[in-house]
């Protein structure tokens, strides 16, 4: 099954004085279970692709299909739905809400969406125990290390069981023992659950979990390999 | 300066928002006071300035010590002369029906012009019909008693011409009066804004029913220069009973009578000035919280501490200098509302006032500028100075934003409890001149206390908060006593400015039920009588008119008058300022009369008291006269009377609410003793029974015809009207307190503008991990409301404090009043739900903007 179907897909800012085309027509679908890392140079368009993936932003021009909806179809309260339902969010840094203890940021995503508070913490404490956090659970974000708050983002990206995890260089801020860590939870997820996952990074090792590495320059798509020498069905990728 | 406009500026201009309800909040508060100057300056100027205009170059006057004295004194007096030239005076307020039957006050002078004419400048203007000599049309005044000079000014305005009659109305009396001149804008001319009038001596004393008698002699010394040793040798050969002064003394004893208003006045203006700096203290620490990286940085690049500190108090200024202007300008604006709301008070209970505030001055530069900017600065000292301790490496640490959390520390606890004690002790000492100043100081302290106390209550929602919030409006309440409870030290300063304003809302509020259910209680109590008269231009107790006999004669003759109380009273100076001296009968009171007895207690015992009064040299005093002289039942105060010092012993202490400056009461027959015959200021009327007091007031209104206008209160008009005058008097109050509540919730909304825009990142975050628009909104409400919620319930609190001090500190040390201290719960429980509504409105814009915040690049960006 299709997860997310990206073609043609273009993203231009015009913000700033001069336009800054960001992705240049990118085309890529990822089906369930992919775990799928991009790469490329600092400025090449990995964020911006990921934003428009995330349905955190909108395309300048192509089509993006998440499961069956089509994102240019939404408004903007059904992309939070979709959002809240569908997608998790892992990023550099940490983005835990620093208000809130570590079981309340787990929970979040749940309660926004108008879940049930005793199933969303039952749920929060499986998750916690998963990633090595249940000692930590009342405690404050500043109180965590850096790959404890990893983590706990973890948990929360994945609590409301969504269809595709977004990460945009989930490692970049720890250090190479934690940054294992991480990896290999998003490893055990993907294998486990059948989670697919699109990851953004610098560093080779952090690419080397994934199933595909694509391989971005100036907003293009300039390669794509496979990793793993399990036979998966063929990506479809086009350059 | 390039650093100040490259640093502060900028800044100033791009929270424009912040910058501007600073600004607001600054020109509000110096508003307010410079309004409440101008209209305390309006009243005892008004009435200081008609003195001098009156006066003119009398530079002594001589006064009897009851109302005015006998005119056969004046042929002893002869020796006077050899000072100076001396004018007997005759001086009184009428009234002037106009041709479109509105009537308007004048001040009225009587004088023996030919005499009085070389104490004061009167000049006729001289017109083509009048230009005979003017001694000839002055004269002319004296062979008609029917003739009246009346201003330039004043015709010009009504269109009334030399030769036309009009109607004057005296007391209770209104007769035709024929203007025979008119009189340039000169000299007394200028007199209430030339609502003037110029009589003979002998109309006057006819038409004031004063025959026989005269207010006082005017004295233009020949030699000004001997002023005091002149005062000091007349005052030796004065006849006891008669009084050598400066015309200036009556203004000052005026000025001291109204202080204690004032004073109350002055204090509850600062309240909106206090909010105000509370706004400018709030503004700096904001923008030094968020702008550590960025001082860092200026300090790593050479700024020295002191560059900092100069930047941050700039800023204070920059801000201060803009909002004091403006208030300069919305002091002049709110002044002529005040002067309205004060008008009725200051007229009904002490003087009849100008109507105008006085026109800006540079006094009022002076003060809007000496009072705003420094304590502006001082508000931004506390903030610009941590701003200066900043180090260098805050610069290095890089994104901070994880906040460390608030702790509660002792002192948060400790120092609020400190200041409470410290009221405590201040509410226990005594009033300073007459003046509660270590009232005030308690109550600065309970303020202060509060305010202080806001940090630890905060905390405690924090941790007690979330289970209910979450209950009741689900992760959004949870997500915003969240964020509150992680912004402490932002939220602080502006929750508990909030708390401040409501807490003297409160107070107030609490105060003026209070007093006005122990009000309700006495009228009920003591005003039992079925009418009550007075003469038509008798506006305030202070007003010297009197019943013509003929309205007495009517009264008491009429088949249905059971007694009629005629009662009599006029100011006396007494410990250095005015009381006033009244007569009433006392065998009649004690009939019928219900007054209230704070000593000695008891109905029975009252009774027994007045009684005792008759026939000796005993007098019943107010409760205030008693409080500000400090005098009780058995005491012996002297009076001085026409006969010279007499000493009277205080036989009973009455409760009254109708004046503040004191009131001291001796039976008609005593007065009569040491006074003379007192003419009748009002009078109390009980019927027979099964009299109806309508009927009997159409029927007296009916014999008096159009002859006498004479104003009949029924019991129910006459307690309707007393309710209506202390409504009045607090109007003011509860306006000033409105503007220093919307000044605070303005600060609310700014505060809670710049936490949104610091909380861009998690806001972002929130709405990636799936919050709609809708519950940002929602959260962001919740937070403004919460933060209403908590400085409403300190404010209560606080208040209710707070109002036991007015109640039983300030209010028994300015006015002398007992009041019964009553909560007025209904006011309460509304005030709540209106300060929760207010706020959480305040809340919608801030919630817009954190709603529009856009998602994706907030949370990359770092
Ligand atoms: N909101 C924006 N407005 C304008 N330009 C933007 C915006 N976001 C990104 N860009 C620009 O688009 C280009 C691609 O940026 P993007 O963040 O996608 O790169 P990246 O591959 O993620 O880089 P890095 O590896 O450094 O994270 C860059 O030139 C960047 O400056
Ligand atoms: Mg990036």
């Amino acid at each position: 099954m299709i997860i997310l179907s990206v073609e043609d897909v273009r993203k231009t800012y015009v913000g700033g004085e001069t336009p800054v085309e960001a992705v240049r027509g990118v085309s890529l679908s990822l089906a369930a279970g992919d775990f799928v890392a991009l790469m490329g140079p600092s400025g090449c368009g990995k964020s911006s692709l990921l934003h428009l993936c995330g349905a955190m932003d909108r395309p300048t021009a192509g089509r993006l299909r998440i499961e069956t909806a089509d994102l240019a179809q939404l408004n903007d309260d059904q992309l939070t739905k979709l959002r809240r339902e569908r997608i998790g969010f892992v990023f550099q840094f940490f983005n835990l809400l620093p208000t809130l203890t570590v079981r309340e940021n787990i929970t979040l995503p749940v309660l926004l969406a108008g879940g049930d508070v005793t199933a969303a913490e039952r749920r929060a404490g499986e998750l916690a125990e998963r990633v090595g956090l249940t000692h930590r659970l009342r405690h404050y974000p500043q109180q965590l290390s850096g790959g404890e708050m990893q983590r706990a983002a973890m948990a929360r990206a994945i609590i409301h069981e969504p269809a595709l995890l977004i990460a945009d260089e989930p490692t970049g801020n720890l250090d190479s023992e934690n940054g294992a860590r991480v990896l290999n939870l998003l490893g055990e997820l993907n294998r486990e659950l059948q989670l697919t996952i699109l990851l953004a990074t610098h560093g080779a090792e952090t690419a080397a979990a994934a199933q595909r590495i694509i391989r971005m320059r100036d907003g293009k798509i300039a390669s794509v390999e496979t990793t793993s020498a399990i036979e998966e069905p063929t990506p479809r990728a086009f350059v | 300066m390039r650093l100040f406009r490259q640093f502060i500026w900028r800044h100033l201009a791009q929270e424009k928002l912040r910058s501007c309800a600073t600004v607001l909040g600054i020109a509000l508060g110096v508003a307010v006071v410079l309004a409440i100057q101008m209209t305390n300056a309006s009243s005892v100027r008004g009435f200081e300035k008609a003195i001098e205009t009156v006066a003119g170059k009398t530079s002594l006057e001589i006064v009897g010590a009851g109302a005015g004295f006998d005119e056969l004194l004046i042929k002893d007096l002869g020796w006077l002369r050899t000072y100076g030239q001396v004018s007997p005076v005759i001086e009184g307020d009428a009234e002037i029906t106009l041709a479109d039957k509105r009537s308007e006050s004048l001040r009225v002078l009587g004088v023996d012009i030919l005499r009085d004419r070389s104490l004061r400048d009167y000049q006729l203007r001289a017109n083509a019909e009048t230009q005979t000599a003017s001694a000839r049309q002055f004269l002319q005044l004296l062979s008609d008693a029917r003739s009246v000079i009346l201003t330039e000014k004043f015709t010009r305005k009504h269109k009334l011409n030399i030769g036309q009659t009009v109607e004057l109305t005296f007391a209770d009396k209104a007769e035709p009066y024929t203007v025979r001149g008119v009189l340039k804008d000169e000299g007394p001319a200028r007199t209430m804004d030339g609502n003037f009038a110029l009589l003979d001596l002998a109309s006057a004393q006819w038409a004031f029913h004063r025959l026989g008698r005269i207010d006082r002699l005017d004295v233009r010394l020949k030699d000004a220069a001997q002023l005091a040793a002149a005062e000091r040798a007349i005052a030796e050969r004065l006849p006891a009973g008669l009084r050598v002064q400066r015309p200036a003394r009556r203004g000052s004893q005026v000025e001291k009578m109204l202080a204690a208003f004032h004073f109350n006045l002055t204090a509850l203006s600062y309240i909106a000035l206090l909010v105000g700096l509370f706004l400018i203290y709030n503004t700096v620490s904001i923008s030094v919280i968020t702008r550590r990286a960025e001082i860092g940085t200026l300090r790593a690049l050479g700024a020295t501490r002191g560059t900092v500190l100069a930047l941050f108090l700039a800023e204070a200024l920059a801000l201060a200098v803009i909002g004091c202007s403006l208030g300069l300008l919305f002091g002049r604006v709110l002044s002529f509302g005040a002067v309205k709301l004060t008008a009725t008070t200051v007229n009904a209970l002490y003087i009849a006032a100008a109507a105008e505030p006085p026109p800006l001055a540079w006094q009022h530069v002076w003060i809007a500028f000496g009072l705003g900017l420094p304590l502006s600065l001082l508000a931004a000292a506390v903030p610009a100075l941590e701003a200066a301790r900043v180090a260098p490496t805050a610069a290095m640490r890089g994104s901070d934003h994880l906040i460390s959390r608030f702790r509660l520390r002792a002192r948060y606890v400790v120092l609020p409890l400190c200041l409470l004690a410290a009221a405590w002790w201040f509410a226990r000492q005594p009033a300073v001149n007459g003046l509660p100043a270590f009232g005030y100081a308690s109550a600065l302290a309970i303020v202060f206390g509060a305010a202080f106390l806001v940090p630890a209550v905060l905390f405690a929602l924090g941790r007690l908060g979330d289970k209910p919030l979450f209950r009741l409006f689900k992760i959004e309440g949870r997500l915003a006593n969240a964020n509150l409870a992680g912004a402490i030290p932002r939220i602080s300063i502006s929750v508990a400015a909030l708390a401040v304003s409501l807490s003297m809302m409160t107070a107030i509020a609490v105060m003026i039920g209070s007093f006005r259910e122990t009000v309700v209680y006495w009228v009920n109590q003591t005003l039992v009588a079925d009418l009550y008269l007075r003469p038509a231009t008798r506006h305030n107790v202070a007003t010297d008119a009197v019943f013509s006999p003929e309205v007495e004669r009517i009264v008491s003759a009429h088949p249905a008058v059971a007694a009629a109380d005629r009662f009599r009273n006029f100011d006396i100076a007494y410990g250095g300022g005015l009381v006033t001296l009244g007569t009433g009968e006392f065998a009649k009171q004690e009939a019928h009369g219900h007054l209230l007895f704070k000593a000695p207690t008891g109905a029975e015992a009252g009774k027994a008291a007045i009684r005792s009064c008759i026939g000796q040299d005993a007098v019943i005093v107010s409760e205030s006269f008693a409080l500000k002289y400090a005098t009780q039942v058995g005491d012996v105060i002297s009076l001085t009377t026409p006969q010279g010092d007499r000493t009277f012993r205080i036989a009973a202490v009455y409760y009254d609410y109708s004046s503040d400056r004191g009131i001291i009461v001796m039976d008609r027959g005593t007065f009569t003793k040491y006074f003379g015959e007192p003419q009748a200021t009002s009078l109390t009327v009980y019927l027979r029974p099964g009299a109806d007091a309508d009927a009997v007031r159409e029927d007296l209104l009916r014999q008096f015809g159009s002859n006498y206008r004479v104003l009949i209160y029924t019991n129910a008009s006459i307690r309707q009207e007393v309710l209506r005058i202390f409504d009045s008097t607090f109007a003011i109050t509860y306006a000033l307190e409105v503007i220093a509540i919307f000044v605070a919730i303005l600060g609310v909304a700014t505060t809670l503008l710049t936490l949104i825009l610091e909380r861009k990142r998690e806001i972002a975050v929130l709405r990636l991990v799936g919050a709609d628009r809708r519950q940002v909104r929602k959260m962001v409400v919740i937070e403004a409301g919460l933060m209403g919620a908590v400085s409403q319930s300190v404010g209560a609190g606080v208040g209710l404090l707070l109002s036991l001090v007015l109640i039983y500190v300030i209010n028994v040390q300015s006015f002398g009043w007992t009041i019964q201290f009553r909560v007025p719960w209904g006011f309460l429980a509304q005030s709540s739900l209106l300060i929760l509504l207010a706020t959480a409105l305040s809340g919608l814009y801030p919630a817009r903007r954190a709603s529009q915040l856009q998602t994706a690049e907030e949370v990359v960006e770092e």
